[in-house]
């Protein structure tokens, strides 16, 4: 292995982590964009998603990695697993939005993030009671194609994860952007009182805006298990506060911002292991954070939220 | 629980006996004597911990039912020092648990822990109360040695016994076999940042450089992380003949997953952390596939009889196969009934300082793990690390430890 190709795979490497950390830091951004709301629930909807893709996947008759398949089945399969993994765990952000968070609409102060915090370790505690704490076995249909680039290898569910996490950008920034939902998620994002008296049904846009988040939160987790085949209950906090890092780097409520963070964290995380060693990759990390927002506090791409005056 | 019924007899047994004078009395008021298992309970090992822990309940059980020490009436008392935040055991809470036991003069021994970050946080605690432990599988040797006995037991006497071997030979012994027997002459060390994890590794290194075997670099895993990926490729561009990781399952599963994928032809091993049937489930074949590994007790498997007749009791009861800790729980918990059934015969009393001091100096010949004694640090004298590795076995049960860890034979001492 030359060091081109060291480097190579390393980005290539960095890139996979990169793509993951943005998937999951999406629903961090779109959900504080509409509601200035960290929602700490994020972390363990993802994994809760996780363990349902686990559990779609082996009602299908697919444990472990004995079975592989190819051509119309596994986009069936996965194209199933997809849609009843986003709109179950969607249902969960739902669920969370109108029981909890809506009676504390009103509330200001950090008494709504204090409460995803609670929900998070509720949703964890149901899995670890549920289930149980050791790491699970994910099934693994995708066949498993590799290029040789030199000596740096680059799989085929590397160019997946990125395929997909660009589709599911693409497609979020087109709906806020260009649908009437989108307007409404956005007029209600820059002043909820004006957008009600237009006629903008604002209730129904931050439960939307809850349904899309953990639905990414969901197609997140499914991902990492077909990624990394594996889920386990503590998977949503390591990724998770990366993911939330990445949002808070590239500027929290700004979509490609979360990108540009997910992609510089796992660039940085992949380049700092391998040359000072995978101990300092935080340490490396989170400094890089607080420099950027010394210098930049809202972030490298700046910040949206709504405006509440 | 005594039942209203039984109660009942047991009130007119004890009213019968007293009229009958002093001589039977001892035998009427059985005593109740707990013994504390801090075990892992929630968290990444949370099957290992049932599996370890029901080792020690069979013994007091069978204990128990035959009546084995006149007058002692066994409890043993499941304390968890695993916690959800942390996933795994949590020496905070193994701290707490030692309190608990330390305060309540019914705890005459204890039993555990798994762990050997566990193990550190509980021993000074466990030394101020005399409360003698005995741990069927934390292996970090700072814990009984006494260059540390300042801080491990403070109070002077060896509190902290084990009846399995240390790292100070698991790593080392390991380092020989994957020279001498397998050939490797480079390594790439990995450990987990726990405790244990560390001080293998540290062994494991000490001993390479000894005989000459290239140390290429060290690094450290978060275990709560999910992507080794980076780590391994620099491994993989250094080109080792051998990855050596230290450390337990919970960052062991992700390392032989993407290990697989990344490094497939390099060797590969671990210590007693990696031996479980979580890497089995959690990785499955063929990722897991050529680990190898160590366990810090003689392997017994059923083919000798003595372990045939206690794996056949321990399927009975609990419905599942035991493992080699499982064994080492079982002499453990014997250890503690065998001590205080000599007291018993002698006479003496039954408390924290004389369970401490008999255990000190019993002598079993003849247990499932071979001659059990103590030296004065409460190390076990008998010392032998196991090697494994994982071998397809497609005929029996793939998460099974005893069909897809074939076992090598015994590491070579330094």
């Amino acid at each position: 292995m030359t060091l081109g190709d060291l480097w190579l795979q390393q980005l290539i490497n960095g890139l996979n982590l990169g793509a993951m950390y943005s998937l999951l830091a999406l629903g961090f951004t779109l959900v504080y964009c509409i509601m200035e709301l960290i929602n700490f629930s994020h972390f363990n909807v993802f994994m809760v998603g996780a363990f349902i893709a686990l559990g779609v996947l082996k009602l299908m008759g697919m444990d472990g990695q004995s079975v592989i398949l190819t051509g119309l089945p596994l986009i069936g399969v996965l194209t199933l697993t997809f849609l009843i993994t986003m709109f179950s765990s969607g249902m969960i952000g739902v669920g969370i939005e109108r029981l909890l968070l809506r009676p504390l609409r009103a509330v200001t102060g950090p008494a709504a993030m204090i409460l995803t915090i609670g929900v998070s370790y509720i949703l964890f505690n149901i899995i670890l009671i549920g289930i149980g704490g050791d790491t699970r076995n994910f099934a693994n249909p995708l066949p498993s194609v590799a290029w040789n680039i030199g000596g740096a290898v680059l799989r085929m569910r590397d160019v997946l994860i990125w395929g997909i996490t660009i589709v599911l950008m693409l497609g979020l920034t087109y709906f806020v952007q260009y649908t009437k939902l989108g307007k409404g998620m956005r007029a209600t994002a820059q002043d909820p009182e004006a957008a009600r008296m237009m006629g903008v049904e604002v209730d129904n846009v931050v439960a939307l805006s809850f349904f899309i988040g953990s639905a990414l939160a969901g197609a997140s987790g499914l991902i990492f298990g077909l990624y990394y085949n594996y889920a386990k209950v503590d998977m949503g906090f390591a990724a998770g506060l990366r993911a939330f890092t990445a949002a808070v780097l590239g500027g929290i409520g700004n979509v490609p911002g979360a990108m540009l963070g997910g992609v510089l964290i796992g660039l940085i995380e992949s380049g700092s292991s391998q040359l000072i060693g995978q101990l300092w990759a935080d340490v490396v990390i989170f400094s890089i954070l607080v420099i950027v927002l010394v210098f930049r506090p809202a972030g490298l791409l700046g910040r949206q939220a709504p405006n509440k005056s | 629980m005594l039942s209203r019924r039984s109660a009942f007899k047991a009130a007119a047994g004890i009213a019968a006996t007293a009229t009958m004078g002093v001589a039977t009395g001892a035998q009427a008021a059985d005593r109740v004597v707990k013994v504390g298992m801090d075990l892992s309970l929630t968290g990444a090992d949370s099957e290992s911990a049932i599996r370890t822990g029901n080792g020690a309940i069979l013994a007091f059980e069978e204990a128990n039912k035959y009546k084995e020490v006149p007058g002692i009436i066994w409890d043993a008392v499941k304390f968890d020092d695993g916690t959800a935040t942390a996933g795994q055991y949590d020496p905070a809470q193994a701290a707490t648990n030692a309190r608990k036991m330390v305060s309540d003069k019914n705890y005459i021994a204890a039993l555990g822990p798994q762990m050997s970050g566990a193990g550190k946080a509980m021993s000074p605690i466990l030394s101020e109360g005399n409360l003698a432990i005995i741990t069927p599988s934390s292996t970090n040797p700072d814990i009984t040695d006494p260059k540390f006995a300042a801080q491990y037991r403070p109070k002077g006497k060896a509190i902290y016994f084990r009846t399995v071997t240390t790292d100070a030979y698991q790593g080392p012994n390991m380092a020989n076999y994957m020279a001498k027997v397998v050939g490797a002459k480079s390594v790439y060390l990995l450990d987990d940042s726990g405790a244990y994890g560390v001080g293998i590794c540290d062994s494991f290194e000490r001993r390479c450089k000894e005989i000459g075997v290239t140390v290429m670099g060290r690094d450290r895993l978060d275990p709560k992380a999910a992507d080794y990926s980076a780590v391994l490729t620099k491994i993989k561009s250094l080109n080792p003949d051998l990855l050596y990781y230290g450390g337990v399952g919970q960052a062991g599963v992700k390392l032989a997953k993407q290990a697989y994928e990344i490094i497939p032809k390099m060797l590969k091993a671990g210590g007693d952390g990696i031996l479980g049937t979580e890497m089995l489930k959690g990785v499955g074949f063929p990722a897991v596939e050529g680990w190898y590994a160590t366990n810090a007790s003689p392997h017994k498997d059923e083919g000798d009889t003595q372990v045939k007749v206690f794996s056949d009791k321990f399927r009975a009861r609990f419905k599942d196969s035991p493992d080699d800790y499982t064994l080492t729980m079982y002499v453990a918990a014997r250890a503690i009934i065998e001590t205080v059934k000599v007291l018993v015969a002698n006479g003496k009393p039954v408390n924290r300082d004389t369970v401490r001091d008999g255990l000190q100096s019993i002598r079993m010949t003849n247990s499932l793990i071979g001659p059990v004694e103590f030296d004065e640090n409460g190390d076990l004298k008998n010392k032998v690390i196991s090697v494994f590795r994982i071998t397809k076995n497609a005929g029996k049960p793939l998460d099974s430890i005893d069909d897809q860890y074939k076992y090598l034979g015994i590491a070579p001492m330094s």
